[in-house]
């Protein structure tokens, strides 16, 4: 769901093997904003799958069983904002434990930002006041997480600092570089800008923590041309 | 406001001075005020949040986490409390990394702290997560008013009747006062017979229904009084009878000034929100197709 550029959005359809895939987009932790909604139903229109959405702050309103909607999907968005109150308010609905089920059950699971480090036990998140945080995740992939790697100041510098120090080693994503698993291992890391980055980070034998930077494979030429995002252009 | 028929002129409100030596106040809605405009044609419900700190210019400040924050309610807010004698303010906490706030120090820095409702499972959560029920209890008991509506207003009691999962249900709250709340007791007439069943089998302890517009205060944890910015929003209190049913007695309410007159307060005509409003609305509850 990046501007002007539909490269990860068509990776993610791809995987799912089917030709019109069910998708049901979670805006949880943007506290379900509409223009948020409008997006994904932009992004995912009908005539490439089937897309729904839940609102968990509008429960009276939408499906009635969330856990077998999500189990009848063939992918899973899961979308930016807070991850601290997307994790509450997913344990407070059981969504949690749906989701592992999705993911155990074959149901492609993906997301940005907040909706990328969910999946992982240890994550840095700066959706707070003060310097970014470290929060646990769901935990179905057994490693840390940051985002926005190299475009937020000092988030890599902590996440080296906490794999270093008390983190399990993981990966730092850099804005526009998506990281593929399958199971719990990595398969590739895709982009959809070149020059995106990502890298692996594991604890130092030496105490610290040693970094990698990971092969990244960028999908292609955007089918449509590249807009500027209204904020901010990231050089 | 512009639609109801105004029984008294609005002026200075003046809650009954509470116990000495009591600073803990709560003021709790079944409904109205600024979020619900079609439903609350008076201020006077928001006005008497700010009477209940007596400062002369406190700082209030709004918490929409029941309803995710959305930018309406923020701008409601805004609309209602920027031109009045106070120091307002909102606390998004979707928005902790954009706003950079402190939220507990937030919290405890206010005079009055106006909580908008939705979803009370998801507020209360949340709330958890970024540990604001501590703060929310430290605040009471330091003299910040606690105020808000529907999930707002059910928080502060063992519990209440929310549809936060769909369908009308028993949600449990912070627990600040004893006995329970039902809310939107005109507005939402299905809350009624679970919150009743609830009672009378003793899934929730006796408390009170109201109204839209109508609210009880607590000082300390007895109720002071019920108050009403519509002539005619009720409280009823509700309790078990003992042998599977409940007994209800309505509770005296005092008019605030500034009420509407109920039975011309046109509640049912045809809202005048800006064109856009219910579309908003409506997609935002989920009843529309792009597809």
């Amino acid at each position: 769901m990046e501007w002007g550029n539909t490269l990860l959005d068509d990776f993610v359809l791809g995987l799912s093997g089917v030709k019109r895939p069910k998708v049901c987009f979670l805006p949880t932790a943007s506290g379900d904003a509409d223009h948020y909604v409008v997006r994904f139903y932009r992004a995912f229109p009908a005539s490439a799958c089937e897309p729904s959405h839940i609102s968990l702050f509008r429960r009276e309103t939408g499906v009635g069983d969330p856990r077998s909607h999500l189990l009848s999907q063939d992918l899973i968005y899961v979308g930016g904002g807070s991850l601290v109150s997307l994790l509450g308010t997913w344990r407070a609905h059981g969504i949690d434990d749906a989701l592992r089920e999705a993911w155990e059950a074959g149901v492609i699971l993906c997301g940005g930002s907040a909706g990328a480090l969910c999946w992982f036990s240890h994550t840095l998140s700066g959706f707070h006041e003060g310097p970014a945080r470290e929060v646990d995740g769901l935990g179905l992939l057994p490693w840390s997480c940051a985002v926005h790697y190299h475009e937020e100041h000092g988030r890599r510098e902590g996440f080296l600092e906490a794999v270093g120090e008390r983190m399990p080693a993981g990966y730092g994503a850099g804005d526009s570089a998506a990281l593929h698993f399958v199971g719990t291992d990595l398969a590739e890391v895709v982009s959809s800008r070149p020059g995106a980055r990502a890298s692996f980070v594991a604890p130092g034998p030496r105490g610290g923590s040693v970094e990698h930077e990971l092969p990244v494979r960028y999908l292609g030429t955007p089918a449509i041309q590249v807009v500027p995002e209204p904020e901010a252009v990231a050089a | 406001m512009s639609d109801g028929h105004v029984v008294r002129p609005a002026g200075p409100v003046i809650p009954p001075a509470p116990p000495a030596g009591e600073p803990r106040r709560i003021l709790a809605m079944g409904g109205g005020g600024f979020t619900m405009p079609d439903h609350d044609q008076s201020d006077a419900l928001d006005r008497f949040v700010l009477a209940l700190t007596g400062k002369t210019v406190p700082r209030v400040c709004f918490l929409p986490t029941a309803s995710g924050d959305p930018r309406e309610q923020v701008t409601r807010f805004h609309e209602r409390f920027g031109d009045w004698p106070c120091e307002p303010s909102v606390l998004s906490l979707f928005h902790l990394g954009r706003d950079r706030i402190d939220p507990v120090a937030h919290i405890l820095s206010q005079d009055a702290l106006y909580i908008g409702g939705g979803s009370m499972r998801n507020m209360l959560a949340i709330w958890r997560e970024h540990g604001i029920d501590e703060a929310m209890r430290t605040g009471w008991e330091r003299g910040i008013v606690l105020a808000g509506l529907s999930a707002g207003a059910m928080c502060w009691f063992e519990g209440g009747v929310s549809m936060s999962g769909g369908a009308p249900e028993v949600v449990h709250g912070i627990g600040l006062l004893s006995g329970s709340l039902s809310v939107h007791l005109d507005g939402e007439s299905e809350r009624l017979p679970v919150y009743e069943q609830a009672v009378a089998k003793g899934a929730l302890p006796p408390g009170y229904a109201a109204d839209d517009g109508a609210a009880v205060v607590f000082y300390g944890t007895n109720l002071a009084e019920c108050v009403a910015s519509r002539t005619d929003a009720r409280v009823m209190r509700v309790a078990a009878d003992g042998v599977g049913g409940t007994i209800e007695a309505p509770e005296p309410v005092r008019l605030l000034p500034g009420a509407v007159d109920g039975g011309r307060s046109g509640i049912d005509e045809p809202s005048h929100e800006p064109y856009g409003v219910s579309e908003m609305r409506a997609l935002r509850a989920g009843r529309h197709r792009w597809d």
